[in-house]
C-alpha cells in the first residue's frame, strides 16, 4: 500500500474511525487531487464522522453546513447583521454624513455574517467544509452549490467578488433521499460506505465502548448481521449498535437473551412498526441464529454467520 | 497491472478503459480520464488493488456504478485467460459496434416507425383530430400513426404546463425580506414602514413514471413511451423506469435531446422488452431500490400496465400496499379499461386495485389529456 495512504489509515485509527483501505484511499485522493469527496451510504454508517476526523487528522478546522428543504444562499453564504445596521443607522441619524456614504458603511465586511460557504473560503488556512445531508437540499440550492465548488469564489453585490484564499477540503454526505444532479456528481469523488461487516462492526464496538466484554460484544456484532439481513422500514447502522451495547452494559447484560433484547428494543429500532414487527416475528429466529452460531468454532467470520443465517428456518409470519 | 509499465503505455490503457465505462453507461469523459491518470499517479501503480479503488474512487459517482465498474474492471485488466496466467494483460481490441447488444426486435421496429413520425413535414390540415382522439392506439394504420406522434407530445406538454401552474397557484405564501426591508428603511432614516416580501418556493409535485413494457402491452407501449418522453422533457421532476420481468431505470436514457437517441439508449438498456410480465417482482425491485430516494407524501406514482401478472400474485399486493403508504398518490393507467365491456377481473389487476387512488385509462388521446386532472389532485 502507498504509505501516504498507510498513514492516512492510521491517522484515522488514531482518531477513533475503524477504516478500511476503501476508504482511506478515497480520504487520500480527496486531499491529494483537492476534489470534493461525495459519500453516501445509509443513514448511520458514519459518512459525518469522516469529515469530522479528516479535520482532526489534517490537523485543521471543521466547517460544517447542514442541509435542509428550503436551504438557500443566505443561510449558507452569507447574511447582512440586520440589527448591527440598525443600530447604525440610528446612531448616525443626526450626522451630517451624506446617504450614500452611510450605505456604503452599513454595508460593509464588518456588517457582514459569514455563513459555513463564505466562511470556508475566507479561512485562513484549508479547513475541511462537511456539507452534510446535500440531498435534503434543493435542486435550486445544488446549481448553486455547484457554482461554488467550481470558482471557489463569490460575489457579494454591495461589496465585489470574494475568492477563495485557501481552496478548501470538502466532504458531501448524501442518504439518498433525492437523487443528486449528475453535474454535482461528477464534481466529486465517490465513496459508497455499506453497512458494515462483521469484524469490522466488532472492532468497532470494542473500540467505542471499551467495557464490553467479548462474548457481548461477539454477540450484538452476529446479531446485527442478522438484524439487517431481515426486512425493516429502518435498517439500524453502527450509531444504533453503539448506543444499543451502552444500553445492555448500563442495564447489566453480559450475553444477548430474550429478555435482554425485548428490554432494549426500543434503543435498536427507532420506529415502531419495526420494534413490533422484530418483537413478534423475528426475535425467536435471530436469537436462535446467534445461538447457532454460539455453536461454531471462534473467532466467528461472516463467512460462518452467512452461512447460520442461509440454514436458519424463515421466521413466524 | 501488477508490473511496472511505460507510463505513456499505461496513459493509453487507462483512456481505453475510461471509454469502455463510457460505453457502459458511466459518466466518464475527458475531465475524469485525466483525474484518473492524476490518481494513478498519486498511488503505487505496482499494487492492484489500489489501482483498482482508485480508479474506481474517481470514475464512479453513484452506487448503481459500482457493479458496473467491477465488471468492466476485471474484464479490461483481467480477461479470462485460457491458461493459469494472472499477467498484467493489455485491453482487449473494442468489439465493432461498441457492446455488441442488440435491442430487442419490437423496439427496433419501432424505433424505426418513431423516426418517421419525426419527420419535418407538417401535420396535413384535414387531419380530423377529433376522430384520432376517441380512436383506439392498437387500431392505428401506419398513416396515422405520424400525426399520433405529434398529438401526444403536444399533449404531455400541455399537462406539464397545466401542473406546474396550478401547484404554484396553490402554494402562494409570503416571508418579509429582511434585506430589502432595511434598504427601503434607510431612506426614511431607519424607519421600518413596508415590509418587502419574497415569496416561498414552489414545492413542486414530483413524478415517477412506471411502465409495463411486456409482450401484452406492445401495442400501447409505443406511444406510451414517447408520452413519457415528452412529459419527462417537459415536466422536469420525472424519474421514469420500465418493466416485464425485471425493472429497469430509463430516466437518464430518456433525457437525451433526441426521441430517436433517447428511445435508441433505452433499447441498450432494457434487457427483457416485449417479455413476460412480474409486476410485484418488479414494483419490489423498485421500492427496495429507489423507494427511499423517490417516495415523498408528494410523489406521485403513475403505473401503466394492463395488470396482467405472470408472477407471485402476493408479492403484488403487499408491494401495491407499500407504495399506496410511502406515495403521495398511486394512479393507475390501464389501456384495456377503454376497451367496451373490460372488467379489471384478471389476478393481477384485483390484487392491485384496492390500493390505487385513481384507475384510469391509458388506451387513446382523450384519455391522456384527462391525465393531467388525475396529476394534479391530492389525496381525500
Amino acid at each position: 500500500m502507498h504509505p501516504e495512504i498507510t498513514r492516512i489509515q492510521a491517522m484515522l485509527e488514531g482518531q477513533g474511525y475503524v477504516a478500511d483501505q476503501t476508504l482511506a484511499t478515497s480520504v487520500y485522493l480527496a486531499i491529494q487531487l483537492r476534489k470534493p469527496l461525495l459519500i453516501e451510504g445509509a443513514a448511520g454508517v458514519g459518512k459525518t464522522e469522516v469529515a469530522k476526523v479528516m479535520a482532526r487528522a489534517l490537523d485543521t478546522d471543521l466547517i460544517r453546513l447542514q442541509c435542509y428543504e428550503g436551504l438557500d444562499a443566505t443561510t449558507s453564504l452569507y447574511e447582512w447583521n440586520y440589527q448591527r445596521q440598525l443600530l447604525h443607522i440610528r446612531l448616525q441619524e443626526h450626522s451630517d454624513i451624506p446617504l450614500e456614504v452611510r450605505e456604503r458603511e452599513i454595508f460593509s465586511e464588518p456588517f457582514l455574517l459569514k455563513r459555513p460557504l463564505l466562511a470556508a473560503i475566507t479561512h485562513g488556512r484549508a479547513p475541511v467544509l462537511l456539507i452534510d445531508e446535500c440531498d435534503r437540499a434543493d435542486e435550486e440550492w445544488e446549481a448553486f452549490l455547484l457554482e461554488v465548488l467550481s470558482d471557489w469564489q463569490v460575489t457579494i453585490p454591495e461589496i465585489g467578488t470574494i475568492k477563495a484564499r485557501h481552496v478548501p477540503y470538502v466532504v458531501l454526505t448524501s442518504n439518498r433521499t433525492r437523487e443528486l444532479g449528475d453535474a454535482l456528481r461528477r464534481r466529486c469523488l465517490y465513496l459508497w460506505i455499506d453497512y458494515p461487516m462483521f469484524d469490522k462492526e466488532l472492532a468497532i464496538v470494542r473500540r467505542k465502548v471499551p467495557a464490553i466484554n467479548d462474548r457481548l460484544a461477539e454477540q450484538i456484532a452476529a446479531f446485527m448481521q442478522f438484524v439487517r439481513k431481515t426486512k425493516l422500514d429502518k435498517t439500524p447502522g453502527i450509531a444504533e449498535t453503539l448506543d444499543w451495547s451502552a444500553a445492555l452494559i448500563a442495564l447489566h447484560h453480559d450475553h444477548l437473551d430474550e429478555d435482554a433484547v425485548a428490554q432494549t428494543l426500543g434503543v435498536l429500532f427507532k420506529q415502531r412498526d419495526d420494534a413490533e414487527r422484530v418483537r413478534t416475528q423475528w426475535l425467536d429466529h435471530l436469537l436462535g441464529n446467534v445461538a447457532a452460531l454460539d455453536r461454531e468454532p471462534r473467532p466467528w467470520t461472516q463467512d460462518a454467520i452467512d452461512r447460520v443465517a442461509g440454514q436458519a428456518s424463515s421466521p413466524r409470519r | 497491472m501488477s508490473a511496472p509499465r511505460l507510463y505513456g503505455d499505461l496513459t493509453s490503457h487507462v483512456v481505453a478503459f475510461c471509454r469502455r465505462l463510457r460505453l457502459h453507461g458511466l459518466p466518464v469523459g475527458p475531465r475524469e480520464a485525466a483525474d484518473a491518470l492524476r490518481a494513478l499517479g498519486a498511488v503505487d501503480v505496482g499494487d492492484r488493488r489500489e489501482c483498482y479503488l482508485a480508479l474506481r474512487t474517481v470514475l464512479t459517482s453513484r452506487r448503481d456504478d459500482l457493479a458496473v465498474f467491477d465488471r468492466v474492471f476485471e474484464e479490461f485488466w483481467n480477461p479470462p485467460q485460457p491458461e493459469g496466467d494472472y499477467g498484467p494483460q493489455g485491453p482487449r481490441p473494442p468489439e465493432a459496434g461498441g457492446d455488441g447488444a442488440q435491442p430487442p426486435p419490437a423496439l427496433v421496429e419501432w424505433l424505426d416507425e418513431a423516426l418517421q413520425a419525426q419527420g419535418d413535414e407538417p401535420l396535413p390540415a384535414y387531419s380530423p383530430i377529433e376522430v384520432l382522439s376517441q380512436k383506439d392506439f392498437s387500431t392505428f394504420t401506419a398513416e396515422e400513426l405520424r400525426e399520433v406522434t405529434a398529438l401526444v407530445i403536444a399533449i404531455a406538454r400541455r399537462v406539464a404546463t397545466r401542473l406546474s401552474r396550478r401547484t404554484r397557484a396553490a402554494q402562494r405564501s409570503a416571508r418579509v425580506d429582511l434585506r430589502r426591508t432595511i434598504r427601503h428603511s434607510l431612506r426614511r432614516g431607519g424607519e421600518i414602514i413596508e415590509l418587502a416580501y419574497r415569496r416561498r418556493k414552489i414545492q413542486r409535485v414530483r413524478v415517477v413514471l412506471l411502465a409495463d413494457v411486456s409482450g401484452s402491452m406492445d401495442l400501447y407501449s409505443r406511444f406510451l413511451i414517447q408520452f413519457i418522453y415528452a412529459l419527462q422533457h417537459a415536466l422536469g421532476r420525472v424519474e421514469t423506469m420500465v418493466f416485464s420481468t425485471s425493472l429497469t431505470r430509463i430516466t437518464e436514457a430518456m433525457s437525451e435531446d433526441d426521441l430517436r437517441q433517447a428511445l435508441d439508449e433505452v433499447a441498450r438498456r432494457v434487457p427483457d422488452w416485449s417479455g413476460g410480465t412480474k409486476i410485484g417482482a418488479s414494483l419490489r425491485t423498485f421500492l427496495d431500490r429507489y423507494g427511499a430516494q423517490l417516495l415523498t407524501p408528494r410523489t406521485v406514482v403513475l403505473v401503466i400496465s394492463d395488470g396482467w401478472d405472470t408472477g407471485d400474485i402476493d408479492l403484488l399486493e403487499q408491494a401495491m400496499a407499500e407504495l399506496r403508504r410511502r406515495a403521495g398518490r398511486v394512479i393507475w393507467l390501464n389501456p384495456l379499461l377503454g376497451s367496451p365491456g373490460y372488467e379489471p377481473i384478471c389476478q393481477g389487476m384485483r390484487a392491485a386495485l384496492p390500493y390505487v387512488d385513481v384507475f384510469a385509462s391509458a388506451h387513446n388521446l382523450d384519455s391522456l389529456r384527462q391525465l393531467e386532472k388525475h396529476l394534479a389532485a391530492r389525496r381525500r
